[in-house]
C-alpha cells in the first residue's frame, strides 16, 4: 500500500526535481513541491518505475492562505498510492496536467471554478459546475445561507 | 490523407450552453458547411439532454453528428451541483451520512460507509464485529438493488419495457428489507461511524433468506430476458469498447473498469469492514464493451447474494456500535477512505482541524471519471448507441456533480 | 364507463363541456418524465412499477413535454437547472400543473443552504401540489395525484361560484 519513500524522492530528484518532501503523514506518503515543478513531477512518477498509471482522483482544498492541491496517484502493478501536494495563490494559476493523466479534465475544471483559480493549458477549461457569475462556492471566505435567509426566501 | 473538415473555416458558434458565454463552440466541435464526401451536408450538432428519458438523471451531452455518425461529443455537467462538499463543512461527523445517501442516491449505503470509515481511520476506534457484519450485510443488499436499477433501466435504454418492471419487483421487496433495517426506503443514513445506529431487527434473516431464495431464481430469469435475447446482444456487442489504457488513463473504476480485464476491487484488495472474512470471486472481463459491462455486473449480482449469504450465517454476537461520544471531535488529520460502490471506487478525503465539523470534505464519485470517458468513446458509433453507452457505463449524476 | 354510477344506465346526462373536460383531464395525468435527483427514483420509477402502478389511475409517463399535462419536479432545482425547468414548463401545452415532489422541490430540502440550490421550485414556476417528504413514498406521491384531481375537478365549479358571485 505505501510506496517507498526513498525510492519516490529518488525518482523526482532524477527528474530533475529538486525541494521535493516526502513523508509518511496520516494519509499515507505525502509529496509535497512546488506548483512550478508538479507537471514534471507527475510525468516522471508515470514512466518511472513505481508504475502510477492512474491519477485517481484530484482535488483542492482551501486552506486560509493559499489553494493546496492534491493528486491522488494509483500504481496498480505494485498496488501502491501515493499523495502529490502543492499550494497555489489565491489568485494563481493551476497549471493542466491533462496531457499526463486524462482522468484530471474535469477535476481540474470544477476545482478551477468551485476555488476560483485560473486554468491553463487545459483544452477546455469552461466552467464545469455552475454558471457564470457564482462565486468560488468551495472558498472558506464564502458563507453558506443563514437561517433567516432561508426563512425568508 | 487529410482530413477535409480541417481546412474549412467555422460558419458560426454553437448556441450558448446555459448561460455561458456565446462565442465558443466545445472544445472538439467544428461546424463545417459541407461534408467529408464533398456533398454540401452541414455537421449538425444535437442536444441531448438534461431533459431526456435515456440520461440517466440530468446529464447533458452535445453531439456532433454527419449523417448518423457521431463526430464529436461533450458532456456538460452540474444541473445536479448541490454543494455536498461545501455543506459537509458544516455539518458534525455522524451527519455526513445524510448527505452522501443523497449523493450517489441509488447507493446510499455505500457513502455513508466510506464516511463512516474515514471518521473511525481519524478516530481510531474499533468497530465491534457483529457491526461489520451488519454493513456487509446492508452494503450488499444495497448493491442488488442498485445493480436492478441499472439493469432495469439498461433494458428501456435499449427498449425494452418488461424487465424492468421485473427489476422493480424485486427492488421493493429489497427496499422493505432496508426499510425494516434501516428505517427509510432510500436514503437511510443508518451506518454512523463507530457501528450502525440500530441492531437487526428480529426476524429480518429469514425475509433475506426467503427474498434470496426467490432471487436466485429471478436473476437467472432476468438475465435470460435481457442478456439471452438476440436482439439486445446484437446492439450491445462491440460497442463502446474500452481499452485497458483508456480506463486507467481516464481512471475509471467499478464494473466499467473490470470489463477491460483489470482485475481490481476495493473490497479484495483494500479491504474494510467484513470483506476479509468472506468468500467471493472478482469478475473480470476481456474487451471492455458493453456486453461484458453487462456480463460483469449480473455476476457482481450473483457474488451479492453469495456475499449476503455469508453475512448472515456468520453474523456473530456482540454490539452493533463502538462506544463513540455524541459529538465527534477527531484529531487533526487528513485521511482518505474508499469503498467499493456499485459504480466503482467511491472514496471519502477527510481533513479534520479538531473542530466537531470537517474542515474540507472531499467525495470521489466514480460516475465523475465514466461521464469523461464518454467524450472519448462516443465518436465513431451511430447515433442510436449513443445511449447503450450511457446505459452501460452506469452514471449517476448525483455523484458527478455532488 | 364511471359516469354511468352517477347517473343509472342509459340515461342522458347535462353537464357542462368545461365540466366534462376538467373531469376527462383529471382522469388521465400523463407526466413528462423528468428525473431530478434522488426523488425521481421513487416518484417515477417505482411509481411506475408494479407494486404503485400509477397507470391504474390513468397517471402515465410521456417522454416529451409537448404531450404532458403534468410536470413532476422530483429533485433539487439549482441555478443552472432553473432555466432548463422554466423553458420545459413553457413547452408544454396548457392547461398544465406541476407537482413539487420532496423538500427540495418544495424548499430547497436538505441542501437548502448551498448557495447554488433554488430555494424551493415555486421560484420558477407556479406549482399545484407540494409533496412533503425527502424522499416521499410512492404513496404519498399517490395520494399528490388524488389532490391535483380534486383540484381539477373543482376548478369549474370554482369558476361557476366566482361568476355567480359577480352578478
Ligand atoms: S427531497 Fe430528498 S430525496 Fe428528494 S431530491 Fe431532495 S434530497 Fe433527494
Amino acid at each position: 500500500m505505501l510506496p517507498d519513500a526513498t525510492a519516490v524522492s529518488h525518482i523526482l530528484t532524477a527528474a530533475g526535481v529538486s525541494n521535493a518532501v516526502v513523508a509518511t503523514e496520516t494519509l499515507g506518503v505525502v509529496c509535497r513541491l512546488e506548483a512550478a515543478s508538479v507537471l514534471r513531477a507527475l510525468e516522471a512518477l508515470r514512466d518511472g518505475e513505481l508504475d502510477f498509471r492512474v491519477l485517481l482522483d484530484f482535488l483542492g482544498a482551501d486552506t486560509g492562505e493559499e489553494i493546496e492541491v492534491t493528486y491522488h496517484l494509483r500504481s496498480l502493478t505494485r498496488d501502491e498510492e501515493l499523495f502529490i501536494k502543492a499550494t497555489v495563490a489565491y489568485d494563481g494559476e493551476l497549471r493542466s496536467v491533462w496531457n499526463i493523466y486524462a482522468s484530471a479534465l474535469m477535476p481540474e475544471r470544477e476545482t478551477a471554478e468551485l476555488l476560483g483559480l485560473s486554468l491553463v493549458g487545459h483544452p477546455n477549461p469552461k466552467r464545469l459546475l455552475t454558471t457564470d457569475g457564482v462565486e468560488p462556492l468551495l472558498r472558506k471566505s464564502v458563507p453558506i445561507r443563514t437561517v433567516e435567509e432561508v426563512r425568508n426566501r | 490523407m487529410s482530413d477535409p473538415r480541417d481546412d474549412v473555416i467555422s460558419v458560426g458558434a454553437l448556441a450558448a450552453e446555459g448561460t455561458h458565454s456565446a462565442g465558443d463552440p466545445p472544445a472538439g466541435i467544428r461546424r463545417v458547411p459541407s461534408g467529408v464526401d464533398g456533398l454540401t451536408t452541414e455537421h449538425l450538432i444535437i442536444n441531448m439532454g438534461p431533459q431526456h428519458p435515456s440520461t440517466h438523471g440530468v446529464l447533458r451531452l452535445l453531439i456532433e453528428v454527419d449523417g448518423e455518425e457521431v463526430l464529436a461529443a461533450e458532456t456538460s455537467l452540474g444541473y445536479l451541483h448541490r454543494g455536498i462538499e461545501k455543506l459537509a463543512e458544516s455539518r458534525k461527523y455522524h451527519q455526513l451520512g445524510t448527505l452522501m445517501d443523497r449523493g450517489d442516491y441509488v447507493s446510499g449505503m455505500h457513502g455513508e460507509q466510506a464516511a463512516a470509515l474515514a471518521t473511525e481511520k481519524l478516530l481510531e476506534v474499533t468497530v465491534p464485529d457483529k457491526a461489520r457484519y451488519i454493513r456487509t450485510l446492508v452494503a450488499e443488499l444495497t448493491r442488488l438493488a442498485s445493480h436492478l436499477v441499472w439493469y432495469g433501466t439498461f433494458g428501456l435504454d435499449t427498449g425494452a419495457m418488461g424487465q424492468f418492471l421485473y427489476a422493480v419487483r424485486d427492488r421493493e421487496v429489497l427496499l422493505d428489507i432496508l426499510e425494516e433495517i434501516s428505517g427509510q426506503r432510500m436514503m437511510f443514513n443508518y451506518i454512523r461511524p463507530g457501528g450502525v445506529v440500530a441492531d437487526l431487527p428480529v426476524g429480518i434473516e429469514k425475509k433475506i433468506l426467503d427474498f434470496l431464495t426467490d432471487f436466485d431464481v429471478h436473476l437467472e430469469e432476468h438475465h435470460a430476458l435481457l442478456g439471452g435475447n438476440e436482439i439486445f446482444q446484437m446492439r450491445v456487442k462491440g460497442i463502446g469498447t474500452i481499452s485497458r489504457e483508456m480506463a486507467l488513463a481516464f481512471a475509471l473504476s467499478g464494473a466499467n473498469l473490470r470489463a477491460t480485464g483489470v482485475g481490481f476491487d476495493v473490497r479484495r484488495d483494500r479491504p474494510y469492514d467484513a470483506y476479509p472474512d468472506l468468500d467471493f470471486d472478482v469478475p473480470v472481463g476481456s474487451t471492455g464493451d458493453a456486453w461484458d459491462r453487462y456480463m460483469v455486473r449480473m455476476e457482481e449480482m450473483r457474488q451479492s447474494v453469495r456475499m449476503v449469504r455469508q453475512c448472515i450465517e456468520g453474523m456473530p454476537e456482540g454490539d452493533f456500535t463502538a462506544k463513540v461520544p455524541k459529538v465527534i471531535r477527531p484529531a487533526e488529520g487528513e485521511v482518505y477512505a474508499s469503498v467499493e460502490s456499485s459504480r466503482g471506487e467511491t472514496g471519502v478525503h477527510l481533513v479534520s482541524d479538531g473542530s466537531p465539523e470537517p474542515y474540507r470534505y472531499h467525495y470521489r464519485g466514480p460516475s465523475l471519471f465514466a461521464c469523461q470517458v464518454l467524450e472519448e468513446i462516443l465518436p465513431g458509433h451511430l447515433l442510436a448507441d449513443v445511449v447503450m453507452m450511457i446505459g452501460s457505463l452506469d452514471i449517476m449524476l448525483g455523484e458527478a456533480d455532488r | 364507463m364511471a359516469i354511468d354510477r352517477f347517473t343509472g344506465e342509459h340515461s342522458v346526462a347535462f353537464i357542462r363541456s368545461e365540466q366534462l373536460f376538467d373531469y376527462a383531464r383529471s382522469k388521465s395525468l400523463w407526466y413528462m418524465a423528468f428525473g431530478i435527483a434522488c426523488c425521481a427514483i421513487e416518484g417515477l420509477m417505482h411509481a411506475s412499477g408494479p407494486r404503485f402502478d400509477f397507470d391504474r389511475m390513468g397517471v402515465f409517463f410521456r417522454a416529451s413535454p409537448r404531450q404532458a399535462d403534468v410536470m413532476i419536479v422530483a429533485g433539487t432545482v439549482n441555478k443552472k437547472m432553473a432555466e432548463t425547468v422554466k423553458l420545459l414548463y413553457d413547452q408544454m401545452p396548457e392547461p398544465k400543473w406541476v407537482v413539487a415532489m420532496g423538500a427540495c422541490a418544495s424548499t430547497g430540502g436538505p441542501f437548502r443552504e448551498y448557495p447554488n440550490v433554488v430555494l424551493g421550485v415555486d421560484q420558477v414556476v407556479p406549482v399545484d401540489v407540494y409533496i412533503p417528504g425527502c424522499p416521499p413514498r410512492p404513496e404519498s406521491v399517490q395520494y399528490g395525484f388524488i389532490c391535483l384531481q380534486d383540484k381539477i375537478t373543482k376548478r369549474t365549479e370554482e369558476r361557476l361560484a366566482a361568476r355567480r358571485d359577480r352578478s
